[in-house]
């Protein structure tokens, strides 16, 4: 039997897999965070992720970030009091990066979680959130942030410049300390029936940062980019390509997903089909969820797809929806790995 | 071209710096306020019938629904004193618990422009927010709710549950939202369902015709 990565590296080559990747197994590397990736740095720890419940906090960015108990995540607040650039042709005066310069030890604290990774079986894998448009939205509002791409295309690309460039000197310090083998990166591009943007002002506007910040992990010697947009964006996967993105995690079922692999096999990855929309809700069953898990197997097949639920972490909002789809895609291993 | 027809391409492109002296120079050519307004409304249609075909995006929806809102500006204190033409109020907002709220701006634009007055009540409110704003506004002859989560499906369910409850009558009820399937808004008892703001606009004429 082949180990996680294994056989996660020979589903993406289009090899010989001996079972499905089965949803986060091979990313599963730190017991101690909320997603089993690695969340801790010293920059992650002066921007506190606030957790459900807890009153709201400022994040690094000065971005208010609260979470309700009974809403499934945190978010940023907006109202006229909390958002912080209410005017983009002011961005340089008023956003402000949150510092980079801790002293070595401060890193190290974080190490001994990371010595501890069984390298044979898992991948050290470093979660990031928020991506480049999440954090301009994050500091805008979405509204803001979608008209000024057309009123004020210069200053929205000053600002994101200056956020990949923090984006570019965080990713230098954690290949220096963590040496991280793979990067799951979250940025949603789109809503469940479209990209936010257009392919072309897409492509103006991001595709170039991403490429930079993207490759720069790459020269380091991270093996995969696994990148977290669960969203429809079939229209940006030429973009993700370039990107080198290897794996896309959260593609919703309105991506076509089967129809993506034939197109694309090969030059990437799809990693969902399984979306929270459908399995995720209040009233769910076994039964619902073998039904999506056989569709998405079946459909999808043994290469360049890993089933998985298609939120950007492993766990659901509903109790015991995460562990079902898994015990699900065992079953399909047996049937189709014979 | 008529700069009635210029008010119409200039909107559907979203510029917003131009369309306010279009209609004022629209306006000084003779034409009437309201067949401005419903140049305008006609172009938001043409911008609606393009997304939900995918062949524009967000921004442009917003950047056209910013180009007709500076437009009516010129033309409100016009309107006011011309007949109305307005198909009824439609009272609409995001379920409890739910802070999305681009769709529901988007829906709220495009079911405006095609002739409803608006009470947009906001993102996360009650079942008894949404009574509230039936009762106290006049002519409601729509109610739309939107929920973007799963976890807020129920509250979905709850609202049109509660309306139903009230006894209040003399209007439609249209729900949506990502998660929202045309199959659920039935068993919910919505009247209509729409997957996106152009069709919502269309829906709710429909229905409220019906
Ligand atoms: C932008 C966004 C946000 C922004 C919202 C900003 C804002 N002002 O609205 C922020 C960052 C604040 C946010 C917060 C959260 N979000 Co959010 N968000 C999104 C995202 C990426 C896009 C939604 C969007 O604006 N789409 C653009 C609009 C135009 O599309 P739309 O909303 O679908 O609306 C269209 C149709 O649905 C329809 N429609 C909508 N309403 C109505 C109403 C009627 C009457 C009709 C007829 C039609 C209709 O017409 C609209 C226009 O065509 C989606 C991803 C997705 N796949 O949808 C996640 C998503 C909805 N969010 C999600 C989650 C989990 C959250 C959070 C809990 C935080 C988190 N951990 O991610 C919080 C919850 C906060 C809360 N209490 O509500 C999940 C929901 C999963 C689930 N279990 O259901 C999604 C699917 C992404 C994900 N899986 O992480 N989010």
């Amino acid at each position: 039997m082949l180990t996680k990565r294994q056989n996660l590296l020979e589903t993406i080559r289009g090899g010989n897999p001996d079972r499905f990747v089965n949803q986060y197994e091979a990313f599963d590397c730190d017991p101690r965070s909320p997603f089993g990736m690695i969340m801790g740095d010293p920059i992650a720890a002066a921007s506190p992720r606030v957790g459900r419940g807890e009153p709201p906090a400022k994040d690094g960015w000065g971005v208010t970030r609260a979470w309700p108990a009974n809403v499934p995540g945190a978010f940023p607040v907006h109202d006229e009091a909390h958002k912080v650039l209410k005017d983009i042709t002011q961005w340089e005066k008023i956003v402000k990066a949150p510092r980079l310069d801790y002293p070595q030890s401060e890193w190290d604290k974080f190490k001994p979680q990371i010595d501890a990774i069984d390298r044979s079986d898992v991948f050290v894998t470093l979660f990031g959130a928020p991506g480049i448009f999440e954090q301009l939205h994050y500091l805008m509002g979405m509204d803001d942030c979608l008209i000024a791409f057309y009123e004020e295309p210069e200053a929205m690309k000053d600002l994101i410049a200056y956020v990949t460039d923090w984006k570019l000197r965080y990713a230098k310090l954690v290949c220096d300390n963590f040496a991280p083998e793979v990067i799951f990166q979250h940025d949603d591009w789109g809503s469940h029936r479209s990209s936010l943007l257009s392919p072309d002002m897409f492509e103006e506007f991001f595709l170039e940062p991403y490429k930079k910040w993207y490759g720069y992990y790459k020269q380091r010697g991270v093996q995969l980019i696994v990148h977290h947009n669960d969203a429809y964006s079939a229209n940006l996967v030429p973009f993700m390509i370039e990107m080198k993105i290897d794996i896309w995690q959260g593609c919703v079922t309105t991506n076509k997903v089967s129809d993506l692999i034939r197109k694309y096999g090969g030059k990437i990855s799809f990693m969902g089909d399984i979306d929270n929309g459908l399995v995720d809700r209040e009233n769910w069953t076994q039964e619902l969820v073998e039904r999506h898990v056989r569709r998405a197997c079946e459909e999808n097949g043994k290469h360049y797809f890993i089933p998985c639920i298609t939120q950007g972490g492993k766990g659901a909002v509903y109790d015991g929806v995460y562990d079902a789809i898994s015990r699900e895609i065992d079953k399909m291993s047996k049937e189709m790995f014979r | 071209m008529a700069k009635i027809d210029e008010v119409k391409e200039q909107v559907i492109i979203g510029k917003t710096k131009i369309v306010p002296g279009l209609v004022q120079e629209a306006l000084d050519e003779g034409s009437a306020a309201k067949d401005i307004l419903q140049a305008m409304i006609d172009g938001m249609k043409v911008v609606g019938d393009r997304f939900s075909a995918g062949e524009i995006y967000v921004p442009e929806m917003l950047i056209a629904a910013k180009a007709m809102a500076k437009g009516v500006e010129v033309l409100k204190p016009l309107l006011s004193t011309e007949a109305s033409t307005s198909l009824g109020t439609c009272v609409i907002g995001t379920v409890e618990g739910d802070l999305h709220d681009i769709g529901k701006n988007l829906v709220n634009m495009m079911i405006g422009s095609a002739g409803f007055d608006m009470v947009d009540i906001g993102v996360d409110q009650t079942p008894a927010k949404f009574i509230e704003a039936i009762k106290s506004n006049k002519n409601v002859k729509l109610v739309a709710c939107s929920a973007l989560l799963t976890t807020t499906l129920p509250a979905l369910k709850k609202t049109v549950d509660a309306i139903r409850e009230s006894g209040l009558q003399g209007f439609k009820i249209i729900v949506g939202g990502a998660p929202v399937t045309p199959k659920f808004a039935e068993e919910i008892g919505a009247d209509a369902y729409a997957p996106d703001a152009g069709s919502a606009a269309e829906k709710a004429k429909a229905i409220i015709a019906a």
